[in-house]
C-alpha cells in the first residue's frame, strides 16, 4: 500500500487510475474504477481518514476460546432443568441479572451491552471461530480480513511506531487455532502473534550486535535500497523499505510488551495469571496506540465438567475484565476502548452426562463495553431455558456491523478488489442500534 | 436491473452495475486467423511485434534492453530459480556470441534445477499453498510431459497411481467442497473466476449465468471420496435455485456454453442405493478405490476442455500465467478474469500465442524459450521520464518480487564464499552443490511469505532479517565457506567491495558504490568482521536483493 507520497496512490502497479487523474475526476479515471481495480479505498481521501483517526478508537478483544456458556456468565437460568448448580445475582442495571459468578462485573455494568440472541448455526469450532472472526463466512474466491485485520487498517496510523494488531493465544488453545486473517488486506494487516512469551518475535535485537551497528547497517541497506529504487515503481518495492522502515520503531515498542515497569500495584490487580499479565499488556499497547488487541483465554470447551471449569474460567474472567475495565476508566480510556467478549459459541442448555455442556450456537451471548456502546443495556432474549431466541435475534453480521458503527466505522464501507465491491458486512445487514450510544 | 435479487452483495453489485461505463470491446473478440502473424513466425518476433505495435500506438519509447548483468540474473532465476554464480554471471557478460542468450536459454532449459523450479512453480499455482504436489510435478516435469498431460492427469489421475497419492490430490484435497473444486478448477486451468455466478448471473459478464456455474459443477458433482480414495458414480444431477427462486436443473455445460450429451441418468433405488452403499464400504476396508464409471463426466472436462477450437479457455490462461510468470503483468489482467468483457491488452498477441501452443502441443517449454528471447522480456525495469509507463505497453521490465524458495535460496548462495562454486569440468559436481543449496534453503523459505498480485512485504520479514538468531548463524557465519569469511581475509579494501557485490548481487559495484562501502569499511577498520557482516546483511537484505529486476 502506497503511503501519503508525491505522486503516488495507493493500489497495484498496474492500476490505471494514478491518484492525479482521480481527483481530476476524468473518463479515464471512471474506466479505472470498473475495470481493474486492485487498489483499496479509492473513495476515501487522506483528510477524512486522517480525521476519523484523530480521536484513536481502540479495541480489546477477550477471546473465549472454545465457546465460554452464555448460561455460566450472561444469560442465565437458575431453577431451570438447564440451569445447573450456579444462580444468579442482581447488577447494577435493574431487572438485569447475571451469573453469580459475575459479582465484580454484576456492579460495572454501566458501560456494558450485553446481547443474548446470538445465532449463529454454527457449532463446528474451525469454521464457526473463523466465521466470528471475520463477522462472515469467506468464499471459494475471497478471503477476508477479520476484525483485528480491518480495526488496524482503519483505526491505525500508516507509519505507526507500535504494532496495530496484536494477538495473544495460549498454549492451550495451540497455534494452529489461533486465528489471524488479513486476507485481502494484505500481509501488512496481519497480527502479531504472541503466547505465554507475552512478547513478538524477532522484536529484540541480537546481543552479538551493538546498537548502533544496528542501526548503522539499516542506513547502510536503506542506501543500497534507494539507489536500486531510483527510476523504478512499484508499490511492492515500497512495502518492502517500509517494512524495513518501521523495524526500529517496532523494536522500541518492545518495552510496551514488558509489565514490570507497570507499579506493582497494578500489577497485583491485575493478578498474576497469564490472562491477567496479558490484559494488563493489552491496556498498555492500546494506551500507546495499537488498534486492536485480542487476548485469548482457553479452554472453554466443557463437554464434561462444565460447572468445575466455568467457576474457574469464568471468576478470572470476572477479576480481569472488571480490573480492566477499572483501570481503562481511571486512565479516562474507557469511551475511546472498545472491550468485546466473544466466543466461537455458546453451550447447550441440556446437560451432559458428563455433567458438561455441548456446542451451541442457536441462542447465546457476547459482551460490549466502553466506545459507542450505550452503557446499561441487555439487547435480546432466549426462552425459558435457553434453548432458542424468542427475541432480537442476530447473527456474526449484525454483531460486526454494531462493533463497526461503536468504532465510528461505517460498516456499509466498500473495499474493492478486481471489479468486485466487498463492503465490511454484507448488503442488508444493519447494526443493533439499541445498544450503540 | 434486479431489485430483487437475493444473492449475496447483491444491490452492491447491481447498484456498481449501473454507474459503470460502457465497457469497450463488449462481448468476446474472436480475432481471425487470417488477422495474425503467420503461424511460422518467430515466438519472439511475435512478441515484440505486437507489443511494439501498440507502443507506437501509444506513442511511447520503450527503454533499451537490460545489462547483461541484469538479464543472465533475470533468466537464471526465472528458468532454475536462483541466481547465476559469479562465474556463469561473468561468463555471460564477457561472451562475444552472438547467441549468448539463446545458449544460455539452452543451457538452463537443460539443467535439472529447470524441473524442480518448474514443480515448484506449479506446485504453488495448483495448490494455492495447501497440500503440496511437488513430487509428481518433478516427476511430470522431469519426463518433460507436456501441459495437457498434465491437466488430464490433474484431474483423471495416472494408471499408476492406485493410492492416489499423486496428481489426483488436486482433485482429492477438494473434493470436500465441490463448489470449491468447480471454482479453483476453472480459476486454475481456464483464468476464470466464476464464483460470482454462482448465486446470480455474472454481473459484469452477460453471457455468464448460474447455468454456467452450475454446468461447470456438473462436471465435479458425481466424483466422491470414499475412504481417502476418489470415485464417480454413473449418475447424480446438479439442481439449484436461482436467485428468482425458480428451481433448474443444470446441464453438463462448459464455460464456453457448449452442452455435452451423455447418457440418460438414472437415480438408483433403495435396493441398488444399499447395494451400492455396502461395496463402497467393502472398498474403503480393502483401501481401493471405487471403478470408474462407464461415463466418466469429470473425463468429459478434460475432453471438452481440449476441444475448443476458437476461444480456448485451456490455451489462453495458461498462456496468460506464464506471460504474467515473466513479465510480472498478464495480457489479461486480473489473471482469474479471462472473461468476454475484460479485454487482452493485445488479443492478436495471445491469441497468436495460444494457436502456437495448441499446434506445438502445450509445449510449455518452447513457449517459455520463445518469451525470452523476445527483446520486450529483456528491457530493462527503470523508466527514463518522471513517471513508468502503464505496465500493460511493456515499455519497461517489472519488478517481481522474489518467490520464497528464490529468496531463500538467494540469501544461501549469495552468503556462501564464492569460491565454492568454481566451475571445473565438473558440472555435475555443481550441479549437485546447487541442489544441496536449494534444498538447505526450503527450511529458511518457510519463513517467508509467497508473493501474490500486490504483495505488500510485511515487518515480520524486517524483524526477521533484522534480529533472527537463525538469519545470523546461515548467512552472516564467519567459516571458511561463508563470504563472510572470505572477505574478512581480503586485505584491500576494493577487492573486498568487489567481492561481496558480485557474490551477493551478482553485478560489479559502481565507483560510487565502491567509495561508500570503503568509506564504511575505513570508519571500522578496528572491526573488520564485524563490518563484513554488516555489509553482506545490508547487500542481502537490500531491495536489489529481493526482486528480480
Amino acid at each position: 500500500m502506497a503511503r501519503r507520497r508525491g505522486n503516488g496512490f495507493c493500489g497495484s502497479a498496474e492500476h490505471l487510475v494514478n491518484r492525479r487523474a482521480f481527483l481530476g475526476g476524468t473518463a479515464l479515471a471512471t474506466a479505472g474504477l470498473a475495470s481493474d481495480m486492485t487498489s483499496l479505498d479509492v473513495l476515501r481521501t487522506p483528510a477524512l481518514a486522517n480525521q476519523l483517526r484523530r480521536r484513536g478508537k481502540r479495541v480489546i478483544l477477550l477471546w473465549l476460546a472454545g465457546g465460554a456458556s452464555q448460561l455460566e456468565t450472561w444469560d442465565p437460568k437458575p431453577n431451570r432443568p438447564t440451569g445447573g448448580p450456579f444462580g444468579a445475582i442482581s447488577t447494577n442495571l435493574e431487572g438485569v441479572r447475571i451469573s453469580e459468578l459475575l459479582p465484580k462485573m454484576a456492579q460495572r455494568l454501566e458501560n456494558t451491552a450485553i446481547i443474548r440472541s446470538l445465532n449463529t448455526k454454527d457449532g463446528s469450532h474451525g469454521s464457526a471461530a473463523r466465521m466470528m472472526h471475520l463477522g462472515r463466512r469467506d468464499e471459494p474466491n475471497v478471503t477476508y480480513p477479520d476484525l483485528g485485520a480491518v480495526c488496524a487498517r482503519e483505526l491505525g496510523q500508516a507509519d505507526s511506531k507500535v504494532p496495530d494488531y496484536v494477538s495473544f493465544y495460549t498454549a492451550t488453545e495451540g497455534r494452529g487455532n489461533a486465528l489471524g486473517q488479513s486476507g485481502f488486506l494484505g500481509a501488512r494487516y496481519m497480527p502479531m502473534f504472541l503466547t505465554t512469551n507475552t512478547k513478538p518475535e524477532n522484536l529484540s535485537r541480537l546481543e552479538t550486535i551493538s546498537d548502533l551497528d544496528h542501526r548503522e547497517r539499516m542506513d547502510l541497506r536503506a542506501l543500497i535500497s534507494q539507489r536500486f529504487a531510483a527510476g523504478r515503481d512499484s508499490n511492492t518495492l515500497d512495502s518492502h523499505n517500509e517494512a524495513y522502515a518501521r523495524v526500529r520503531g517496532l523494536m522500541a515498542s518492545e518495552q510496551l510488551f514488558d509489565v514490570s515497569s507497570e507499579p506493582q500495584w497494578i500489577r497485583d490487580r491485575y493478578g498474576p495469571s497469564l490472562f491477567g499479565r496479558q490484559a494488563l499488556v493489552a491496556r498498555r499497547l492500546v494506551e500507546a496506540g495499537t488498534p486492536f488487541v485480542k487476548v485469548s483465554r482457553a479452554w472453554w470447551d466443557s463437554h464434561g465438567q462444565n460447572f468445575e471449569t466455568h467457576l474457574e474460567l469464568v471468576s478470572e474472567l470476572d477479576h480481569v475484565m472488571s480490573t480492566l475495565l477499572d483501570d481503562l476508566k481511571s486512565r479516562g480510556m474507557l469511551e475511546d476502548t472498545l472491550v468485546i467478549t466473544l466466543a466461537e459459541f455458546g453451550r447447550t442448555p441440556n446437560i451432559n452426562p458428563s455433567l458438561g455442556r455441548d456446542h451451541f450456537a442457536r441462542a447465546w451471548s457476547a459482551s460490549l463495553t466502553g466506545c459507542g456502546v450505550k452503557g446499561g443495556t441487555v439487547y435480546g432474549e432466549t426462552d425459558a431455558d435457553g434453548q432458542h431466541v424468542k427475541d432480537g435475534e442476530i447473527g456474526a453480521g449484525e454483531l460486526f456491523a454494531t462493533i463497526y458503527q461503536a468504532l465510528g466505522i461505517d460498516h456499509q464501507h466498500e473495499y474493492f478488489v478486481g471489479a468486485r465491491p466487498l463492503p465490511l458486512t454484507n448488503p442488508g445487514i444493519e447494526p443493533v442500534s439499541e445498544v450503540l450510544a | 436491473m434486479r431489485n430483487d435479487c437475493i444473492g449475496r452483495g447483491c444491490r452492491a453489485l447491481c447498484l456498481a452495475l449501473m454507474t459503470l461505463p460502457i465497457l469497450q470491446g463488449s462481448g468476446q473478440e474472436v480475432v481471425q486467423a487470417a488477422e495474425l502473424l503467420a503461424p511460422e513466425t518467430p515466438i519472439a518476433e511475435v512478441v515484440d511485434h505486437y507489443l511494439g505495435a501498440k507502443l507506437t500506438i501509444a506513442g511511447v519509447a520503450p527503454v533499451a534492453v537490460a545489462a547483461p548483468a541484469t538479464l543472465v540474473r533475470r533468466i537464471t532465476l526465472d528458468l532454475v530459480g536462483r541466481p547465476p554464480t559469479v562465474h556463469e554471471s561473468r561468463e555471460f557478460i564477457t561472451s562475444t556470441s552472438q547467441q549468448r542468450r539463446a545458449e544460455l536459454l539452452d543451457r538452463l532449459f537443460a539443467d535439472p534445477g529447470f524441473v524442480r523450479h518448474q514443480a515448484n512453480e506449479f506446485d504453488h499455482m495448483l495448490m494455492v499453498g495447501g497440500e503440496s504436489i511437488r513430487d509428481y510435478l518433478l516427476q511430470a516435469f522431469g519426463d518433460d510431459r507436456h501441459w495437457d498431460e498434465i491437466f488430464r492427469e490433474l484431474l483423471l489421475g495416472r494408471d499408476d497411481d492406485t493410492q492416489q497419492t499423486g496428481a489426483l490430490r488436486f482433485v482429492k484435497t477438494r473434493v470436500s467442497d465441490l463448489d470449491k473444486l468447480t471454482n479453483q478448477t476453472s480459476v486454475v486451468f481456464f483464468g476464470v473466476n466464476i464464483s460470482c455466478a454462482k448465486c446470480h448471473d455474472h454481473p459484469h459478464v452477460s453471457e455468464w449465468t448460474q447455468d454456467h456455474f452450475y454446468g461447470m459443477k456438473s462436471f465435479f458433482n458425481r466424483t466422491f471420496d470414499n475412504g481417502g480414495l476418489l470415485g464417480e458414480r454413473e449418475y447424480g444431477l446438479v439442481k439449484f435455485k436461482t436467485n428468482f427462486g425458480e428451481s433448474r436443473q443444470a446441464s453438463l455445460m462448459f464455460l464456453n456454453g457448449t452442452v455435452l450429451e451423455e447418457p440418460a441418468s438414472k437415480d438408483p433405488t433403495g435396493e441398488e442405493q444399499k447395494a451400492e452403499k455396502a461395496k463402497l464400504e467393502e472398498l474403503k476396508k480393502k483401501k481401493q478405490p471405487p471403478p470408474a464409471p462407464a461415463f466418466s463426466r469429470r473425463a468429459q472436462l478434460v475432453e471438452v476442455a481440449l476441444q475448443a477450437k476458437e476461444n480456448n479457455y485451456f490455451a489462453r490462461a495458461i498462456v496468460n500465467k506464464i506471460w504474467h510468470r515473466f513479465f510480472g503483468v498478464g495480457l489479461v489482467v486480473p489473471i482469474d478474469q479471462m472473461h468476454p468483457e475484460n479485454p487482452p491488452s493485445h488479443p492478436q498477441l495471445i491469441a497468436w500465442l495460444a494457436r502456437d501452443l495448441v499446434s506445438h502441443k502445450y509445449d510449455l517449454k518452447r513457449l517459455m524459450r520463445g518469451l525470452q528471447m523476445s527483446q520486450a522480456y529483456a528491457r530493462s525495469s527503470r523508466h527514463g521520464g518522471e513517471q513508468r509507463p502503464d505496465a500493460r505497453l511493456f515499455a519497461t521490465a517489472s519488478l517481481r518480487p522474489l518467490s520464497r524458495y528464490q529468496y531463500a535460496t538467494t540469501l544461501r548462495m549469495g552468503s556462501m564464499n564464492p569460491d565454492r562454486f568454481v566451475v571445473s569440468d565438473k558440472i555435475e559436481e555443481l550441479q549437485k552443490q546447487i541442489e544441496a543449496q536449494e534444498n538447505a534453503a526450503r527450511g529458511f523459505a518457510g519463513q517467508i511469505e509467497q508473493p501474490y498480485d500486490g504483495f505488500q512485504i510485511g515487518v515480520t520479514e524486517a524483524l526477521l532479517m533484522n534480529n533472527a538468531e537463525q538469519v545470523e548463524k546461515e548467512f552472516l557465519s564467519d567459516s571458511g565457506d561463508s563470504l563472510v569469511g572470505k572477505l574478512k581475509t581480503i586485505e584491500d579494501s576494493r577487492e573486498l567491495v568487489e567481492v561481496a557485490v558480485w557474490t551477493v548481487l551478482n553485478r560489479p559495484p559502481d565507483e560510487q558504490e565502491i567509495k561508500s562501502f570503503e568509506a564504511y569499511l575505513a570508519r571500522r577498520v578496528d572491526r573488520k568482521l564485524d563490518s563484513c557482516r554488516q555489509l553482506v546483511w545490508a547487500l542481502l537484505t537490500s531491495s536489489e536483493c529481493r526482486f528480480n529486476y
